[in-house]
């Protein structure tokens, strides 16, 4: 086959992979999971260490 | 007692039919809901938007400070999760209908998250825009910035405990045990009590010439914003106007009054914004609002049929932004309505129901924490119970002047100050025992309902008094009365589970009837976000 014919399969082969990898992160919900058991924690500490300026 | 015609659902309702079981006690859902192929894909298209706007907001300038700087920030992370809250069950147009609008709320809060950070003093310091800002208040109808074109209005609030709390039940309560620690009561409304936890520590961004307070809507409010303007004035600089709307807005007497503080209040922002009020917009605006209110009652008019559309939290949700944050400064709502209006007339057409079967039509009455706890779908998948609508989506009925002429200049300054007394928080609220009470059977009528379901806001002195009123003229109608005593923000004091169950244990006890879906009467949901 030629270089040229190779471009839309490879192409289509691309976005069919990407929508797999996308579509199972939305489907098992590793989106949410990953940022509520990764990501909150790290933001929770970083804010706890920051000394408050109180003021009322 | 009045019962209403059980309503079938004749289409197979495609992919899961149990919702209760995508829980296991963890922060969120084990997966997504499968809804068929095609409402799948959909949904999953609204979520790749969802992260595009997620993304675009933290590349934004002062996005990345504004995320490790500001605890509140950290809510944000959950919007997908707050979204499939609002979607459960939903199939052809009625999810159609909610990520319509659930898209526009995202974007209009994203864009107010992205301005507020951009002119934030600590963040993305840019000057020349904050200059441009007026604070304005959370929990007022933004009718004084409707001619003013030129300048922006900020309702920072918005993102630091409003919409943050639809996000996550727990977002509020870092900010109010702050509130506790500094001699506030706990029996205080936490709304206004997180808002001023927040400015208490610190956490609120700073940025803005002047600011625009005002006294809505009760006296949990008037204490935070005592504590924010004090700390705005004296430690940023930041000028701050109250504008006060009279209590009784029934009484057509206090009009005048509103009208005149209105003015003042205009021409305050005229001076220290250093810009002129332009008629032209203003009249452009409230053209908007009254498409806006003519849209409304046509969905509350489907609602009234036997197969409603566009109801639940996201109904009250979209109501107050267009109301609210909006009052028809945005030209990208109509659109909106206009695209949510062709859904909901072709819902009604094909007969889209959310659940198996519709048993009871519900009014939603009284202080309402449906955006933080997932209650009104809940009660229509779990109970077969539709809320057809809430006290928060009948805010006004009246259409305004529209006409540019300075003879209707003075009718345009009471047009706002009725607006203004008529937020959405307060035109039920307050204003006695006619507006309360009275409309709400008027509402029951008009909706064709059989039930009511009241939350009693434990910490709001607002309707507490009038408790044997509702339950006395309830009895006379031969209407269902479900009390569901809630703590609006503070999930310590009441979890999401012991509000369900009030709900649940009157469907059993007093109804005598079963769950459509058992999985979802125990859910085990109390740490999720």
């Amino acid at each position: 086959m030629n270089k040229f014919a190779k471009i839309p399969l490879m192409m289509l082969g691309g976005g069919a992979s990407v929508f797999a990898v996308l579509f199972t992160i939305y489907f098992f919900n590793l989106d949410m999971k990953f940022m509520s058991y990764c990501v909150e924690p790290i933001l929770l500490k970083i804010y706890d260490m920051r000394k408050p300026n109180f003021y009322v | 007692m009045k019962t209403a015609e059980i309503v079938y659902n004749t289409k197979k309702k495609k992919g899961d039919k149990q919702y209760g079981v995508l829980f296991n006690n963890g922060k969120v859902r084990k997966r997504r809901e499968w809804r068929g192929i095609k409402d799948t894909l959909y949904d999953f298209s609204r979520w790749l938007y969802l992260w595009s706007i997620m993304i675009g907001v933290t590349l934004s300038r002062g996005g990345m400070k504004g995320m490790i700087r500001y605890r509140w920030m950290a809510n944000y992370l959950a919007v997908p999760h707050a979204i499939d809250k609002f979607t459960i069950g939903m199939r052809d147009e009625t999810l159609r209908i909610t990520h319509t609008a659930m898209d526009f709320v995202v974007k209009d809060v994203a864009l107010c998250i992205k301005d507020t950070l951009r002119g934030d003093r600590r963040t993305g310091n840019d000057v020349e825009f904050s200059n441009k800002c007026v604070l304005s208040d959370e929990n007022a109808m933004t009718v004084f910035m409707m001619g003013f074109p030129q300048i922006k209005a900020i309702l920072r609030e918005i993102p630091t405990m409003f919409s943050a709390n639809i996000m996550t039940q727990y977002s509020s309560t870092y900010y109010l045990d702050i509130a506790q620690q500094f001699g506030i009561p706990g029996d205080v409304c936490p709304m206004p009590e997180a808002e001023a936890g927040a400015s208490i520590c610190d956490d609120f961004a700073v940025l803005g010439k002047c600011a625009v307070q005002v006294n809505t809507t009760c006296d949990g409010s008037l204490m935070g914003n005592g504590i924010i303007a004090k700390r705005l004035e004296r430690e940023y600089g930041i000028p701050t106007f109250q504008l006060a709307a009279p209590m009784r807005h029934e009484n057509p007497d206090v009009l005048d009054y509103a009208a005149e503080d209105m003015k003042k209040c205009i021409a305050w922002v005229e001076e220290k914004m250093g810009v002129k009020w332009d008629w032209d917009t203003y009249f452009e605006c409230i053209k908007r609002v009254n498409q806006t209110t003519r849209d409304r009652w046509e969905w509350l008019e489907v609602n009234a049929t036997q197969y409603p559309q566009f109801f639940g939290a996201v109904f009250s949700l979209y109501n107050d932004t267009n109301y609210m944050g909006n009052c028809g400064r945005s030209k990208d709502f109509p659109p909106i309505n206009d695209k949510i209006m062709k859904l909901v007339r072709q819902g009604y057409k094909n007969k889209t129901m959310m659940a198996p079967e519709y048993r009871h039509r519900c009014i939603v009455w009284g202080v309402q924490p449906q955006y933080c706890i997932d209650q009104l779908y809940w009660m229509v998948n779990c109970w077969g119970v539709v809320p057809l609508t809430d006290m928060l989506s009948m805010v006004v009925e009246k259409e305004f002047c529209e006409e540019n002429k300075p003879e209707n200049y003075e009718q345009a300054y009471k047009d706002m100050a009725y607006l203004n007394m008529n937020m959405i928080m307060r035109n039920k609220t307050h204003g006695g025992y006619e507006c309360l009470v009275d409309e709400l059977w008027e509402f029951v009528e008009r909706l064709n309902a059989d039930m009511v379901m009241m939350w009693e806001h434990m910490s709001c002195k607002a309707l507490n008094g009038l408790h044997g009123q509702f339950e006395e003229q309830a009895r006379e109608r031969g209407i269902h009365l479900v009390w569901v005593c809630h703590d609006l923000c503070d999930p310590r004091v009441f979890t999401r589970q012991a509000i369900r169950d009030q709900f649940s244990e009157y469907m059993r006890t007093v109804m005598r009837e079963e769950p459509l879906d058992p999985t979802l009467e125990f859910m085990p949901d109390e740490n999720a976000w």
